[in-house]
C-alpha cells in the first residue's frame, strides 16, 4: 500500500485541504458547541426540574376590594374556555384544593420538632416532571409523594435554623427524612407517610398526585360539592409571545412576571443557540462539499494511474482506500480538535456560570461527544461511498 | 481457466463490413491453455481492441467471449479482480507503467499485489534483460524499449493461464527480443500456461502451435 500511496498522493492539494479542515473544524466547533452550551444551560434553567419553563401559573388578582366585596376569585368553566381558545395555549391544568385538614410533623435529626397545619393542592399529572414511578400514589397505600415549594427549604434553612443553631438541611437529606402526614375530615382520621421528591421553586403549593388528591378528597372531604380552581397552570407555546401578557392583563389575571421573563429569556436564548447551531451545519456542509470536489478533483487527476491500478490487478476497494482513509483521517482529526476547542471554551464560559449558580452540577460532555461522532459517521460513510463511486466509475467508463 | 473462446467476435465499429477476412472476427476461435498462439494483424484491425476485450475492460463487441465457457460479460468487479491477479497477465502496448515510480517500484507494485516472485527471480531478470543498472531510474526516464522490459517482468509477477503480449518487442534489438522470448516461454511452461502474443510485422519468435491472421 506504500507504493500506491506513493502514487495516489500526487497531485494532493495542500491548501485545498487546509481549507476543507479549519471550514470544517470552524462548523463542528459551532455545532459542538450549541450542543453543549444548550445542555449547560438546560442545567442552569432546571432549578426546577418539575415545571417546564413553557408552564405558567395563573391566578386572579387579589385587591382589597375584592376580599371587601367577596368577588369571585375562582377560574368559572367559561373563563377555562375562554382561555383555551387561545393560540397560544397548549393545555390547561386547574389547582385541585384539599377539603379536608392536614397535619404535618417531622423531625429534624433528633434535635427539633415540626408540627403544622397545612394543606395539599394537586394538578394533572402530565403537568409534573417527575419520573410516573416517582409520582404515583397506589390507592390504599400510606406512601404519598409530595413536592414543597423551594421556599420552605429556604425559609428554614436562612431563618429558622440559622436563628436557632439548627443544622442545615440540603435538598438530598430531606427528601430522605419522612413527613408524618395526618388526614382528618368527614368523621375519619387517616395516617400516611409523606415522601418528598423534590422542591420546587415555581410552585408556591404542596403538590400531592392528582389520584391521591380525588381519593383523599372523597374519602374524607365532608361536602362532596366540587370547587372552582383557584389557580389554573397552563402550557403555552411560546412563552415570549407578547399575547399572553396582554390577554393577562385584559382579564385581570396574574402570574409570577419574574418566571414569566425567565421563561421568554430561556425561549429567546434557545432560539439563538439553534440558530448558531444552524450556521454551524450550514459551514459543515459547505466544507464538506470543499473536501468532495478537492478529492474529485484528485481522482480526476490521478485517473490514469487509478484505472492502470484496476487493469494490473487492484481492487477498487484496495484503490479507493488511500483517499477513503485520507478523508476519514481528516474528519477524526478535525472532530479530536473541535472537541477540545470546545472544552476550552466551555470551561471558560462555565467558570463565568459558576460566579452567579455556586451549586451548578454542570452535566459531562456526552451528549455533544455523541453529535460529535454521529456527525463523523454520516460524513465517513458518505465520503466512504463518495470515493468508491468516483473510482468505480473509472472501472466502468471502460464500457 | 483452460479456455479462452471467441464466438463470433466482431468490434462494433466494424459492424456492417463485408470486406472482413479474418481469422478471428465473426469465427469461433478457442485459445486453449499450454499453447502458444500469433496473432498477426495490419494496422486497423483491431488488434488492440482484440486485447481489451479479452481482458475485460471494453465491451463494444458483438458476439460472445467465454472463459471455460462463461460469457464475461456476466463477470462481476471481483472475479475480474481474481482473474487479472491470479490467471490472466497482460503486457499491453502502451505498458501502462507508473512513470513517477522507478523500474524496480513499478514491478514491486505488482509483485506486492500477488506476492508470487521471489526478489531473486525479478533482479534474474532485470539481469538477463540488460536493465539491472536501471534498477532505480524514474520510469518515467528510461526509453520505451527499456520500458517494455520492465513491463515484461511486471507482467510476470503473478500466477497465469495465459499470458497476453501486445507487440512485446516492438522497440527491442533481436537479441532482447530472443532474451524476452525465452523469459516468456520459461516461466509460461513453468506454470503450464499459455501465451498470446500479437505483432505488426516483426514478431517474437517462439514455436507457435498456431497462427492467426486478424
Amino acid at each position: 500500500m506504500k507504493l500506491v500511496w506513493k502514487l495516489l498522493r500526487q497531485h494532493i492539494s495542500i491548501p485545498q485541504f487546509v481549507g476543507f479542515f479549519f471550514a470544517n473544524l470552524v462548523g463542528v466547533v459551532i455545532i459542538l458547541l450549541g450542543v453543549q452550551f444548550y445542555h449547560d444551560f438546560q442545567a442552569l434553567d432546571s432549578e426546577d426540574s418539575f415545571m417546564k419553563a413553557s408552564y405558567l401559573i395563573v391566578n386572579k388578582k387579589i385587591s382589597a376590594f375584592s376580599t371587601l366585596t367577596g368577588a369571585q376569585q375562582t377560574f368559572s368553566d367559561s373563563d377555562v374556555a375562554n382561555l383555551q381558545k387561545e393560540d397560544f395555549v397548549e393545555r390547561i391544568g386547574a389547582f385541585t384544593p384539599s377539603s379536608y385538614n392536614v397535619r404535618a410533623r417531622f423531625d429534624v435529626q433528633g434535635l427539633a420538632n415540626f408540627s403544622t397545619e397545612m394543606f395539599f393542592e394537586s394538578v394533572p399529572d402530565e403537568f409534573v416532571d417527575v419520573s410516573s414511578d416517582a409520582w404515583n400514589y397506589q390507592e390504599g397505600s400510606t406512601q404519598i409523594p409530595i413536592i414543597l415549594p423551594k421556599n420552605y427549604l429556604d425559609l428554614y434553612n436562612f431563618g429558622y435554623a440559622q436563628g436557632k443553631g439548627l443544622p442545615k438541611l440540603s435538598e438530598g437529606i430531606l427528601g430522605a427524612m419522612k413527613l408524618q402526614v395526618q388526614i382528618a375530615g368527614n368523621g375519619e382520621v387517616g395516617n400516611f407517610d409523606g415522601r418528598i421528591v423534590g422542591f420546587s421553586s415555581r410552585l408556591n403549593t404542596i403538590l400531592v398526585p392528582e389520584k391521591f388528591m380525588h381519593w383523599a378528597n372523597q374519602q374524607y372531604a365532608s361536602n362532596e360539592n366540587t370547587k372552582e380552581p383557584t389557580r389554573l397552570i397552563i402550557e403555552v407555546n411560546n412563552p415570549a409571545d407578547e399575547r399572553i401578557t396582554t390577554y393577562l392583563q385584559d382579564h385581570d389575571y396574574e402570574t409570577d412576571k419574574e418566571k414569566l421573563d425567565a421563561s421568554k429569556t430561556t425561549f429567546i436564548l434557545r432560539v439563538i443557540v439553534s440558530i448558531v447551531m444552524v450556521v454551524g451545519i450550514v459551514i459543515s456542509i459547505l466544507s464538506f462539499y470543499i473536501l468532495m470536489l478537492s478529492v474529485f478533483l484528485l481522482v480526476q487527476k490521478n485517473s490514469t494511474k487509478l484505472e492502470n491500478l484496476l487493469l494490473i490487478g487492484y481492487s477498487p476497494a484496495k484503490v479507493s482506500f488511500p483517499y477513503q482513509a485520507l478523508t476519514v483521517g481528516l474528519n477524526v482529526l478535525v472532530l479530536i480538535l473541535a472537541v477540545v476547542i470546545m472544552c476550552v471554551v466551555r470551561n471558560y464560559y462555565l467558570g463565568m456560570f459558576e460566579n452567579f449558580f455556586p451549586d451548578l452540577q454542570a452535566p459531562g460532555i456526552m451528549s455533544a461527544l455523541c453529535v460529535g461522532l454521529v456527525l463523523l459517521l454520516i460524513v465517513s460513510i458518505f465520503n466512504i461511498i463518495a470515493v468508491h463511486r468516483k473510482v468505480m466509475s473509472i472501472w466502468k467508463r471502460k464500457d | 481457466m483452460n479456455k479462452i473462446q471467441l464466438l463470433h467476435t466482431l468490434p462494433n465499429v466494424f459492424e456492417g463490413r463485408i470486406d472482413i477476412v479474418s481469422d478471428i472476427w465473426q469465427q469461433d476461435v478457442t485459445f486453449e491453455k499450454g499453447e502458444l498462439y500469433l496473432v498477426e494483424a495490419n494496422s486497423g484491425t483491431g488488434k488492440s481492441s482484440l486485447c481489451s476485450y479479452i481482458y475485460g475492460y471494453r465491451h463494444d463487441y458483438q458476439g460472445q467471449i467465454l472463459f471455460d465457457g462463461e460469457d464475461i460479460r456476466k463477470y462481476s468487479v471481483a472475479k475480474w479482480t481474481n482473474v487479472r491477479q491470479k490467471h490472466f497477465a497482460l503486457l499491453w502496448q502502451e505498458l501502462r507503467m507508473f512513470p513517477e515510480l522507478t523500474a524496480w517500484e513499478n514491478v514491486e507494485i505488482k509483485n506486492k499485489l500477488t506476492g508470487f516472485q521471489k526478489r531473486k527471480q525479478i533482479e534474474e531478470w532485470f539481469d538477463m534483460l540488460g536493465i539491472t543498472d536501471r534498477l532505480h531510474a524514474k520510469v518515467g526516464r528510461m526509453s520505451f524499449g527499456q520500458q517494455q522490459r520492465v513491463a515484461l517482468i511486471r507482467a510476470l509477477c503473478q500466477p497465469f493461464d495465459f499470458l497476453l503480449v501486445d507487440e512485446p518487442i516492438s522497440h527491442l534489438d533481436d537479441s532482447n527480443a530472443e532474451i524476452m522470448g525465452r523469459i516468456m516461454t520459461t516461466e509460461a511452461k513453468r506454470q503450464g500456461a499459455g501465451i498470446i502474443a500479437t505483432s505488426i510485422g516483426k514478431h517474437i519468435e517462439l514455436e507457435y502451435d498456431r497462427i492467426f491472421n486478424l
